[in-house]
């Protein structure tokens, strides 16, 4: 392992000493993202906090355009300067400094180094010209500082780490020769070769077939408990998020709707999306058979054309008049539970 | 020698591609060819010197006795205006065809030579329907005897070089067509490479900056383009050549180099903008975004090599291009100065082919449509085989 790792151990521990809980490697705070377009100024992110601590996988959900991808960007500070930008109040701690205000070249050296990030299409990921070895090894180049016998080492190393068979041979390979299962696997060799306190995976496995997918999570996981690299996923897909978050942060029309346990969300969802959301995945077994799937009625709002009151007003069974006046706060609930909604539905938290 | 690289894949399809094998043998002989030109191994005559009178192409000529008498005439002639000059021992000694000497004899004898030649000529000038009597072959052999009694005899290689001179005939100034489509070839390489490379190069970053970094950049390059483009792409070329003639650089290729060089851009620049357009939004620019890599490196280490493959579409069709353009060009007066070039030959010819003399505009065309014909079918298969894709 290179020098980094264990310099940022050697940081990590006298925080780690004084708390109980493991310390946040990563606390966004009221970020809020807007975009400039021809109709106006919209705000995709809005008020979105979280702290993600090491060895930790925080999962954000919710459908198409709820800003889960511009969430992850604007941490990376990947979105287009010309058409958008934070509002001042955001901060992005990182190890200290506040990514939201870091010059360009300063977030360079954060970049792939100690945030790394793994797209959703493996398709399309890697360059399609440069053998898979030449572009880790070109990741190792830019931020380490290791000649070229010892990144070519460390190349072979991390694909056997994400258990690519044969990693000798398919370093040499071009991406078109691999399957859409092995390239997202050196997409995450890529991802992790420079040893990155956060990985963002945004919908790594959207693109994958369902048995290859449980790989690519598990070996995720593996990942991060060896590691012990703080991650956060970005899906759609609930399954997925079931089968590997230890949190969940539960988005809609650019809102945190609730935050809490991956336990506590599936079993006992607080907001009426949750719920809405948990009930429409379609269920196995005789006794579903020939039901109707249930859905969400109705369309996210647009962004343009935001409700004065709750923005889930028009969805929602359990909505009341004083929704439609009042956007509800987002409310401590026990178990490090935050919920936004007037009326919260389930039962006693466990 | 290692021959390993002949196992690997892109080798083993190429030598399995008989077209690309083929194509490339044909440029190889030309790139020989410029080679040697290029080395002086093969030089031109001085301008005046003649390698024989108005000479038609030996293929062509043994069918017609009228051209035959006529082409062995004027070398009698030749000789005979010497005899008369005022210093005949010195303007003899000036004669040279090639590799024809006049023989080391006295004046008289060569006098005498002379006077016989021109009875056959009388004998044979006053014969009716020349190319049909049947006894007009032995005597046109007789002048020909004659005319070979005038010249020094020449050792084998001399005359497999005189053969080789005459094999495509002379132009009307009697200067060896062959020779002159051989040394042209080194112009074309010279003007292809030179401009299709600097051309492309130009537009392709260009255009990858243009579309990559958008925003002001984007506007000059686009402003660029569209102004050379709208102006019509010869009359452009007759302006730069025009600019750039009674400079110090009038005579050599510089102002054909430089007008090929700003109206060929275009192209490359244009393609290659559009590409880079879709390439940048792809996924794995964005993930060397995300691995924290900065513009400019992604720009030329991810962007540009993926357009590889149109640069080199582009600058096979530009390497034509450029050597079409220069015959074009050349036609008109504007391109080659100095020395010969398919395009000065051409121009030449034109007077001639009314005349019945094709072979100097045939060897020209030949010449070059066998050059672009296998530039355009190696291009054409090299795409197939560089592509990794294609099995």
């Amino acid at each position: 392992m290179s020098n980094q790792e264990s310099a940022n151990s050697e940081t990590a521990k006298p925080e780690a000493a004084d708390s109980d809980n493991r310390a946040p490697v990563l606390s966004v705070r009221r970020l809020s993202t807007c975009f400039r377009t021809d109709r106006g100024e919209v705000t995709a992110v809005d008020d979105v906090s979280f702290e993600l601590s090491a060895g930790e996988t925080l999962g954000i959900v919710g459908e198409s355009g709820c800003g889960k991808s511009v969430t992850s960007k604007s941490i990376m500070r990947l979105l287009p300067k010309r058409n958008s930008f934070l509002k001042p109040q955001s901060e992005i701690m990182f190890d200290g400094q506040d990514l939201a205000k870091l010059s360009d070249r300063e977030m360079r050296a954060i970049r792939g180094n100690r945030i790394a990030m793994i797209f959703q299409e493996p398709m399309t990921s890697l360059n399609p010209v440069f053998t898979v070895g030449w572009q880790l090894d070109e990741a190792l180049k830019y931020h380490t500082k290791l000649n070229r016998t010892e990144r070519w080492d460390r190349v072979i190393e991390m694909l056997d780490t994400v258990e690519l068979p044969n990693p000798h041979r398919r370093a040499l390979e071009y991406p078109h020769q691999l399957s859409g299962g092995m390239r997202q696997r050196v997409m995450i060799a890529m991802a992790l070769c420079c040893d990155p306190e956060v990985l963002i995976a945004d919908e790594p496995t959207t693109a994958l077939d369902v048995t290859i997918q449980s790989q690519i999570l598990r070996l995720m996981d593996n990942l991060k408990k060896k590691l012990n690299t703080a991650i956060i996923l970005i899906t759609h897909d609930l399954g997925v998020i079931a089968q590997s978050a230890d949190r969940v942060l539960v988005m809609y029309a650019g809102r945190v709707v609730e935050m809490g346990s991956v336990h506590d969300i599936f079993h006992n969802p607080k907001h009426p999306y949750t719920e809405a959301l948990l009930k429409s995945i379609p269920k196995a077994g005789p006794k579903n058979h020939g039901q109707k799937l249930p859905t969400i009625d109705g369309i996210v709002p647009s962004l343009y054309d935001l409700p004065i009151g709750c923005r889930f007003y028009d969805r929602c069974d359990h909505r009341q008049d004083l929704c439609m006046g009042t956007e509800p706060k987002l409310e401590q609930h026990v178990n490090d539970r935050t919920v936004r909604c007037h009326y919260p539905v389930g039962g006693e938290d466990s | 020698m290692n021959f390993g690289f002949l196992q690997t894949r892109t080798a083993r399809k190429f030598l399995r591609n008989k077209l690309a094998l083929g194509a490339s043998f044909i440029i190889a002989i030309y790139f020989v060819f410029a080679a040697l030109v290029m080395c002086g191994l093969i030089t031109l005559p001085q301008t005046e010197e003649r390698i024989g009178p108005k000479h038609i192409p030996g293929f062509y000529g043994h069918a017609r006795p009228e051209v035959r008498l006529e082409q062995v005439a004027s070398y009698f002639e030749k000789v005979e205006i010497a005899l008369d000059s005022t210093s005949p021992e010195a303007t003899l000694a000036e004669i040279k065809f090639g590799e024809l000497r006049v023989a080391n004899k006295s004046l008289e004898e060569l006098r005498q030579i002379v006077d016989d030649g021109w009875v056959f000529y009388d004998e044979l000038t006053e014969q009716e329907n020349l190319d049909v009597s049947p006894n007009v072959i032995p005597m046109i052999e007789k002048f020909e005897q004659k005319k070979a009694e005038l010249f020094a005899p020449m050792t084998d290689f001399q005359a497999t070089k005189q053969m080789i001179y005459l094999s495509l005939g002379t132009d009307r100034q009697g200067r060896s067509i062959a020779l002159r489509a051989i040394y042209s070839i080194k112009v074309a390489f010279q003007i292809g490479a030179v401009t299709s490379l600097i051309s492309v190069l130009m537009g392709s970053f260009l255009g990858a900056a243009a579309a990559f970094f958008g925003g002001w950049v984007d506007h000059v390059v686009i402003w660029l383009y569209s102004t050379f483009s709208s102006v019509p792409n010869l009359v452009l070329l007759v302006v730069l050549a025009y600019t750039f003639s009674g400079t110090m650089f009038d005579g050599t290729l510089v102002p054909v180099y430089v007008s090929f060089c700003m109206t060929f851009w275009i192209g490359p620049c244009r393609v290659i903008r559009g590409e880079t357009l879709k390439i940048k939004e792809l996924e794995y620019v964005h993930a060397a975004r995300a691995m924290g890599f900065n513009r400019v490196y992604i720009l030329l280490r991810h962007i540009i090599p993926n357009t590889a493959h149109l640069m080199l579409v582009n600058f096979s069709l530009l390497f034509i291009g450029a050597i079409k353009s220069e015959v074009i060009l050349s036609f008109l007066g504007l391109g080659v100065k100095k020395g010969p070039s398919w395009g000065i030959m051409i121009s030449q010819a034109k007077s001639e082919v009314i005349t019945g003399y094709f072979w100097q505009i045939g060897t020209a065309t030949i010449f070059m449509v066998g050059l672009v014909l296998a530039f355009n079918i190696l291009t054409d298969a090299l795409q197939d085989i560089l592509d990794p894709k294609h099995v």
